[in-house]
């Protein structure tokens, strides 16, 4: 051990000099260079008044616009994982007919733009359902009765827009965790005495679940960010907000980049909770 | 003595393919039998048709007296539900030949599943069950490690544990060693010895020459899904009758 190490001392009289890597260098130092270019001409040209960034930043229907995005993409993303749950489930179980359906659902909405989507489903359901009605059994009236549109809200179509959409992404990423536990594993639970629940629930879930949060964690940041689509159901997100000071007062460039401000904070928060249950729900 | 084991004229297809063909054999209550052969001979397949894991072609095996897998009516076996089928199975432990310990729980916690899981033991009982177990396989220390944190040979002792926390009737073992290197094997196979000492009844699958000498007290010597020979172990060794056997058994006695 000694020997080695005074050996190793002793080999500066023959130092080892590595190559240099002289084009990544100068290929950095263009790209740096362009970004300066631009980021000069954007001050030069005077493009954001920068008080009344700061002015529109923190107001409050900026914020409540923010605070609408993170619920929709929220709430979209508890339901996406749950239907694509469902229909991954679906796609492994083997039965023709829920193999046919789930990969049905996958194909015309992954297959889809989700702006066409969210549109659909705004304008064709209170076309397609005049009114909603729920009976209740032995009742001589319906417990409820609403035109569809009332039920329909911007909110609501937005809603089941993006998670019907994100959802047979969900199934997709979820059937991929499922398949990449291995059958051995699936084998020993068995032989354990499990029952096929007890397994999904015992293995499948939990080694699955770690398997994906990667993933989730993508589609949650993309998720936040087609909020932006609500726009166009006259859903009161960030955007929307943003767009509509823009076109009363013409601070354009100012209220978008509000508004990216915002979304970049709220793919900040959904990159530490990736991380979080990465941390909490190690792989093994 | 009514047998622990009962494999009845059992035939197994894949397609065309027949895994299996006309199997017979009883493994006595208390008794240790090894599969040997080469690969491909239909040894693991006998294991997973006997806690229907795989489902026979043909034939009947009960464990215990009771028919495994199916319910006897007057015109044919009727396939048992998840929830018959996995209540037989509680009875019947399994270890494999690449441990497949529940990666994302802690050797104690593996130990713990079946008992927690499956028999709604409460917690704290069973980590002291599981306690114990695993000081009988000799990791008494290990509890809080994850498999990926262990050795081959100790995977597979937690592995055994796991089984054994099930109390069950019957193990299958189904090449117990042949994942690990010589010396980690040992341990294995030290483990296994043990459980044969106490009375545990055994089926093994096997290249390991060591299990089938000196664990067993049989050997069922099967190629290409067919019994070959089925005889006491000292005497497959010392006198096997079977030309195939002699074969198999002359490329292991350089050793």
């Amino acid at each position: 051990m000694t020997m080695a190490t005074s050996h190793i001392t002793a080999a500066p009289e023959f130092p080892i000099i590595h190559r240099r890597r002289w084009g990544s260098w100068l290929l950095g130092a263009a790209a740096l260079l362009l970004i300066a270019t631009i980021i000069a001409a954007g001050i030069q040209a005077r493009i954001l008044d920068f008080p009344v960034f700061l002015e529109y930043l923190f107001s409050p229907l900026i914020l409540t616009g923010a605070l609408n995005a993170v619920i929709l993409g929220t709430l979209a993303l508890l339901i996406a994982t749950a239907i694509g749950f469902v229909a991954a489930l679906m796609r492994v179980s083997g039965n023709p007919i829920l193999v046919a359906l789930s990969s049905t659902y996958v194909y015309l909405f992954r297959g889809t733009p989700m702006l066409i989507q969210l549109i659909f489903w705004f304008n064709a359901v209170p076309i397609m359902f005049k009114t909603i009605t729920i009976w209740l059994p032995y009742m001589d009236a319906p417990l409820v009765s609403v035109p569809t549109t009332v039920v329909v809200t911007p909110f609501i179509a937005a809603l089941a827009g993006l998670s019907l959409a994100e959802g047979a992404y969900m199934s997709e990423i979820i059937r991929g965790g499922i398949l990449a536990v291995d059958q051995g594993q699936r084998a020993a639970a068995r032989a354990l005495g499990m029952t096929q629940r007890k397994v999904l629930q015992q293995v499948v879930i939990p080694q699955a679940g770690r398997i994906i949060i990667p993933a989730a964690g993508n589609q949650y940041i993309m998720l936040l960010k087609s909020t932006s689509l609500a726009s166009a159901v006259g859903y009161l997100e960030l955007l929307r907000i943003a767009t509509d000071i823009y076109s009363s007062n013409f601070r354009v460039v100012e209220l978008l980049a509000v508004a990216a401000v915002w979304y970049l904070v709220m793919t900040a928060f959904a990159t530490a909770l990736q991380t979080t249950l990465e941390k909490l729900f190690p792989q093994r | 003595m009514k047998a622990a084991v009962s494999v009845m004229d059992i035939s197994k297809a894949w397609g065309t393919y027949a895994a299996l063909t006309n199997v017979s054999f009883d493994v006595a209550s208390g008794e240790v039998v090894a599969l040997l052969g080469p690969s491909g001979a239909g040894k693991s397949t006998i294991l997973r048709c006997v806690n229907h894991l795989d489902s026979i072609t043909a034939g009947r095996i009960y464990v215990h007296g009771s028919l495994i897998g199916y319910s006897e009516r007057e015109d044919g076996l009727y396939e048992l539900s998840d929830v018959e089928i996995s209540r037989q199975r509680q009875s019947i432990g399994m270890v494999f030949q690449s441990f497949n310990l529940f990666r994302h729980l802690t050797a104690i916690q593996n130990v713990m599943s079946g008992p927690v899981h499956v028999l709604n033991m409460p917690k704290d009982k069973a980590r002291q069950t599981a306690l114990d177990l695993l000081d009988k396989v000799g990791l008494g220390q290990k509890g809080d490690s994850y498999p990926s944190q262990l050795s081959g040979g100790q995977q597979q002792r937690v592995a055994i544990a796991r089984a054994l926390a099930m109390s069950p009737k019957v193990m299958l073992l189904d090449e117990p060693t042949s994942a690990l290197d010589p010396e980690l094997a040992q341990e294995v196979v030290v483990t296994i010895k043990a459980l044969a000492e106490e009375g545990q009844t055994m089926l093994i699958a096997t290249h390991d020459m060591g299990i089938a000498r000196d664990v067993a007290d049989r050997v069922i010597f099967m190629e290409s899904g067919r019994i070959v020979e089925d005889a006491p172990s000292k005497q497959f060794f010392t006198n096997p009758r079977s030309d195939r056997a002699k074969q198999f058994l002359s490329r292991f006695s350089a050793h």
